[in-house]
């Protein structure tokens, strides 16, 4: 986010909504109409002093309502834009025209009322539609007591109260009487797959989020005793059953199984009464009901349907397609996140990527013509090279540095410093004003080395390395002393020691800036060219939108022809016929002039780094070399084969593929057919691997409606733990009840059996509401089957990218980075990632798509100079620092007669591994040599301390 | 990981007043992140430790921690 | 006339600012339109994220 805020090429208009869209795809006029913040975002320094005069109260609505704040605030400390604003709703100045006592506390002049709104005409290529989701009516939750018991929360509302930076600063009390619970339930389903309130989908994530706001509640209160009742728990995101498992097992979690109806108070306290699958009916009595509300279509949906002129859904969310999940009604306007159904953090951050990925096919032709490059002055290397001139800024931070340590004592020591010639103090070092001021002391007085001692190098070192870069200074020369994270925050009770430890770690930081020198910022040029291994639908979806990018695709098959796991389905969730899908795909493949097609081909090896991968192809006895900057791994996974069952000794045993395989080829098979019984989670969930396949549920209730469809008076039975039927697939499932489908739970410990006898076969299985076991005669028994990973295994050895225990491919981080793996420059989609819908697949194949255009886009990779570096005349070859090196970006090469250590620098990460261990000392980090560091050691000392 | 050397025994400590210098070696992504997220949450904790950060602690050298004690510090934080 | 380099988001919560994000490291010029006075959405709310239950900043 923070990124977001610096980019030159962002620009961020806040307080804005969308007003008008005309034009066609490429050449939109977007109409923007902005309110006014009233507070100038440049001057702002977020201090905080309008807050504490303004008169005002205002609800804080990112505290979900539980706290106050005045009419001018900030959202959050962390916010971008990091600058407060006024409501104008509640400004007295605003709309009455008195008090204006912020503007008179504003030291830095920031207030100003005389702004108006803004009309802003946008010429635009394309528009992402990204707005969110939206609340759920008040009026549902009032079924459940919202509103008119206190202890009835949202789950929004618990979230803050669990939150360390909230309301109540991490403590979980009771709002009605401040006092801890000691019993919580979470009720589900609230505002979701209820058709009362018009919400007949499933909102997917409250499931999961429930779980995690329990195990988090318990982390705080270990004495909590939490119920959650749900109708079937949908935790179907990649890795999430295997959390929920965990949860339940550490925390001690009550799952029940039921839909509670209504919420009463009694004495105090919440009563709950509800009904088990069993048909018993239970009660209970709670300290504090959370209500787990789902994601409802956002506000404004009806007037951004109008404004960009696109369709909605019958729920008010984005219309869209199984084929094309990212594309609105309306060519050039696509769309990202819960707006086009809801869904959780993972899948949005892939649906952004993945809509970029659309938008950059689109206006390939005019990349880089309207972005901003930065420029810097050339570096001055001669005053670089004069002896060190120090300069030293001490920051203030607001009183957050100030408040505890004594700023002016730690300035005034630093000036007692060798080499220092500036010292300085600063109320925010890192405004933009401040900046300003910093890059004119710099030039004034030649420093040629900056120690900026304000808070942490990790948020706040580019800001001050591109303020040296701005005057020709090389941005290695800055360092920073952390006084504010690691000092002030941390001994809030200690001002003298926190004063002393603030000058102890600006005495290290002089040292260290002593010794900095200025680092080459190494770039590398791109092969601008992918390699895509997989030609199913994720494999060529991304080569597609890669070629449509502008860059030249190498798509890598296995098999005779492409199409993978899509060859076998005829049709998809939405009721497309998926054998047209397919072959649309392959024709658009065959034509472009972009892509080559290698059947029956495999990866052998691969070398190189992002931007220079040489890859071996093997393919019918021979091999090829293939060189390409990026690679995107799409080799699927497969259909789990059945075990037990009785699938194999009887031809009326089938997988849910093969089912589909047969009904496309005619019903006739289904003429003497009677009952069919249909049985979950085959395989998955314990059975014999562990992982959800989340399909197979929809999967399931689509095959029985079509069986329904062409046979009316088929009896279909399906066997189930939990129907996961997330999203707007709720709906089929809700059809397939009322067309009479029968669906029954079982547990682990009770699977349905299947037994074949002389003439057909029966299932037998526990009917929990009848209590005792049932026995079908079965016309066909249908094995939701699941999804097994591929062959991941050798593939995940020959490019090093790590598998999840269940055998799929490991993402770099599941939430911000879900389609990369551990390895720069490699990229993942469809199902190797894990088991997903088609629909699913192809956003994430335009995701990795996106992510994989980034390098080829910009022709070159910029690589930290933080890299280490071997001097050739002292290193013996020793070839210690290969061995250890955990990204293989060191090797031994031959130079002369002997073999030296050489840095791969576009593969080093800094670590310093290398150096650490060097017998002759003969490696260097860049910005952490070893006599930097030992300076900062000898620095430590207050007395000094001189190596011997 | 996080290894402490403190080479006083804790009840020397609450005995004479004793309070140690300790240098620590933080890893940048790791260590010297929650450093900072303790800050974020402002807990409290002893004014103890003066921290030399590094990208990783596999930069840091046996030298380095001997160079440390030579020059008083009482213990040595690798933090990784 | 010539198709424009530049792209509308809107919304800044998680998905808008991925997309921008994305965006202008392609090359292109985002708008990021927001309806409330910062970005973040919703996800700035969240204390922890499922299933690894990282801080969501």
């Amino acid at each position: 986010m923070v990124e977001a805020g610096r980019s030159p090429n962002i620009e961020i208009i806040t307080n804005a909504r969308l007003e008008a869209l005309e034009g066609k795809p490429g050449q939109f006029l977007a109409k923007v109409h902005q309110a006014p913040r009233f507070i100038n975002e440049d001057l702002c320094t977020a201090c905080g002093m309008c807050t504490m005069y303004c008169p005002r109260p205002v609800v804080d609505t990112y505290n979900e309502r539980l706290d106050i704040t005045r009419a001018p605030h900030i959202d959050y400390a962390q916010a971008i834009p990091s600058s407060y604003y006024i409501d104008a709703k509640a400004c007295l100045r605003v709309n009455y025209d008195t008090c204006n006592l912020c503007a008179q506390t504003c030291t830095a002049g920031a207030i100003d009322f005389s702004q108006k709104p803004k009309k802003l005409e946008l010429n635009v290529g394309a528009v992402v539609l990204a707005p969110g989701f939206g609340k759920v009516d008040d009026e549902v939750l009032e079924k459940f007591g919202y509103g008119k018991y206190p202890d009835v929360l949202t789950s929004f509302e618990f979230e803050r109260l669990t939150c360390a930076s909230g309301p109540t600063e991490g403590h979980i009390v009771r709002p009605s009487d401040n006092k801890p619970p000691k019993k919580i339930a979470f009720l589900q389903c609230i505002g979701s797959r209820d058709e009362t309130c018009g919400n007949g989908y499933c909102s997917s994530v409250c499931c999961m989020y429930a779980i995690k706001e329990a195990s988090v509640a318990k982390e705080h209160e270990p004495d909590l005793e939490i119920s959650i009742f749900f109708m079937d728990v949908r935790t179907m995101g990649k890795g999430f059953d295997e959390a929920r498992k965990r949860a339940q097992e550490k925390y001690g979690i009550n799952v029940i199984r039921a839909r509670v109806p209504r919420v009463d108070q009694v004495d105090g306290k919440l009563a709950l009464t509800w009904t088990t699958p069993d048909g018993e009916h239970h009660s209970g009595i709670f300290d504090m009901v959370v209500l787990s509300v789902g994601l409802e279509s956002p506000e404004d949906a009806e007037i951004i349907s109008k404004v960009a002129d696109i369709e909605l859904n019958h729920y008010d969310f984005c219309k869209t397609s199984v084929d094309s999940p990212l594309a609105t009604t309306r060519d050039g306007v696509l769309v990202a996140g819960a707006f086009q159904g809801p869904k959780d953090i993972p899948e949005s951050v892939t649906q952004a990527s993945g809509a970029a990925a659309i938008a950059s096919e689109l206006l390939s032709d005019a990349r880089n013509t309207e972005t901003i490059t930065v420029t810097f002055p050339e570096e001055n290397v001669e005053l670089e090279r004069e002896e060190p001139r120090i300069g030293v800024f001490v920051c203030h931070c607001g009183v957050n540095i100030a408040g505890v340590v004594d700023v002016k004592a730690v300035r005034d020591y630093a000036g007692t410093l060798p080499g220092v010639v500036l010292y300085e103090d600063t109320l925010y070092s890192c405004s933009q004003d401040a900046l300003k001021s910093i890059a004119e002391k710099i030039k004034e007085n030649r420093l040629n080395r900056v120690v900026i001692s304000a808070c942490s190098p990790r948020t706040h070192e580019p800001l001050f390395q591109e303020t040296l870069r701005s005057i020709g200074l090389n941005p290695a020369l800055v360092e920073m002393a952390n006084i504010r994270d690691q000092c002030a925050w941390v001994h809030a009770q200690e001002p003298e020691a926190a004063t002393e430890k603030a000058k102890d770690l600006v005495r290290m930081a002089v040292a260290k800036a002593r010794l900095l020198e200025p680092l080459d910022q190494p770039t590398v040029d791109v092969t601008p060219s992918a390699l895509v291994l997989g030609g199913g639908a994720a494999g060529m979806a991304s080569a597609l939108s890669i070629a449509d990018q502008g860059f030249k695709v190498v798509l890598v098959e296995k098999s005779k022809e492409l199409g993978g796991n899509l060859k076998r389905l005829t049709w998809t969730l939405d009721g497309q016929d998926a054998r047209k899908v397919l072959k649309d795909m392959v024709k658009k493949i065959k034509a472009h002039k972009n892509i080559e097609v290698l059947t029956e081909a495999k990866l052998e090896s691969i070398s190189g780094y992002v931007g220079n991968f040489t890859s071996t192809i093997s393919r019918k006895g021979k091999t090829d070399m293939v060189n390409h900057g990026v690679m995107i791994i799409a080799t699927g996974g497969r259909e789990y084969k059945p075990k037990g069952y009785a699938y194999g000794d009887s031809p009326r045993v089938l997988t849910q593929l093969e089912l589909e395989e047969k009904l496309s080829k005619g019903k006739s098979f289904l003429k003497n057919a009677r009952n069919v019984v249909m049985i979950q989670c085959v395989g998955s969930r314990g059975e014999d691997m562990s992982h959800c396949s989340r399909l197979c549920c929809t999967q399931a209730v689509k095959n029985a409606l079509k069986l329904k469809e062409v046979k009316p008076d088929l009896n279909i039975f399906v066997f189930y733990r939990d129907m996961r039927t997330y999203g707007f697939y709720e709906d089929l499932y809700r059809e397939a009840r009322k067309k009479g489908i029968h669906f029954i739970r079982y547990t682990p410990e009770k699977r349905p059996e299947v037994i074949k006898q002389a003439r057909g076969i029966k299932v037998r299985a526990f009917d929990p509401i009848l209590g005792d076991d049932l026995e079908i005669p079965a016309s066909l028994v249908v094995l939701s089957t699941g999804i097994a990973p591929g062959e991941n295994e050798e593939l995940s050895k020959v490019v090093k990218a790590p598998l999840t225990s269940d055998g799929f491919f490991l993402e770099a981080h599941a939430k911000l980075r879900p389609v990369e793996v551990a390895v720069d420059g490699v990229y993942l989609c469809g199902l190797a990632h894990g088991p997903k819908s088609l629909e699913e697949s192809i956003a994430q194949a335009k995701a990795a798509a996106a992510k994989a255009a980034i390098p080829l886009a910009k022709g070159k990779v910029a690589v930290a100079p933080i890299v280490s570096r071997v001097n050739q005349d002292a290193c013996i070859g020793c070839g210690i620092c290969e061995s250890l090196c955990p990204f293989n970006a060191i090797r031994l090469e031959k130079a002369g007669k002997r073999k030296k250590a050489q840095t791969i620098t576009a593969s080093c990460k800094g670590c310093g591994i290398c150096a650490s261990h060097c017998p002759t000392l003969a490696i260097s980090m860049g910005g952490f040599t070893d006599e930097a560091i030992m300076a900062q050691i000898h620095a430590f000392s207050p007395e000094g301390c001189k190596e011997e | 990981m996080a290894q402490e050397n403190v080479s006083m025994k804790e009840n020397d400590m609450a005995q004479t007043g004793f309070e140690p210098r300790i240098l620590g070696f933080f890893c940048h992504w790791c260590c010297y992140a929650a450093a900072d997220s303790a800050g974020v949450s402002r807990y409290q904790y002893p004014p103890n430790v003066r921290v030399v950060r590094v990208m990783c602690t596999g930069r840091i050298d046996t030298r380095f921690i001997l160079e440390a004690f030579k020059c008083g510090a009482d213990g040595v934080f690798t933090g990784g | 006339m010539a198709k424009s380099g530049s792209i509308l988001v809107l919304g800044g919560g998680v998905a808008g600012v991925q997309t921008a994000l994305d965006l202008s490291e392609l090359g292109y010029y985002v708008y990021l339109v927001e309806k409330n006075a910062s970005i973040g959405g919703v996800m700035a709310k969240l204390d922890k994220t499922f299933p690894t239950n990282d801080c969501s900043l």
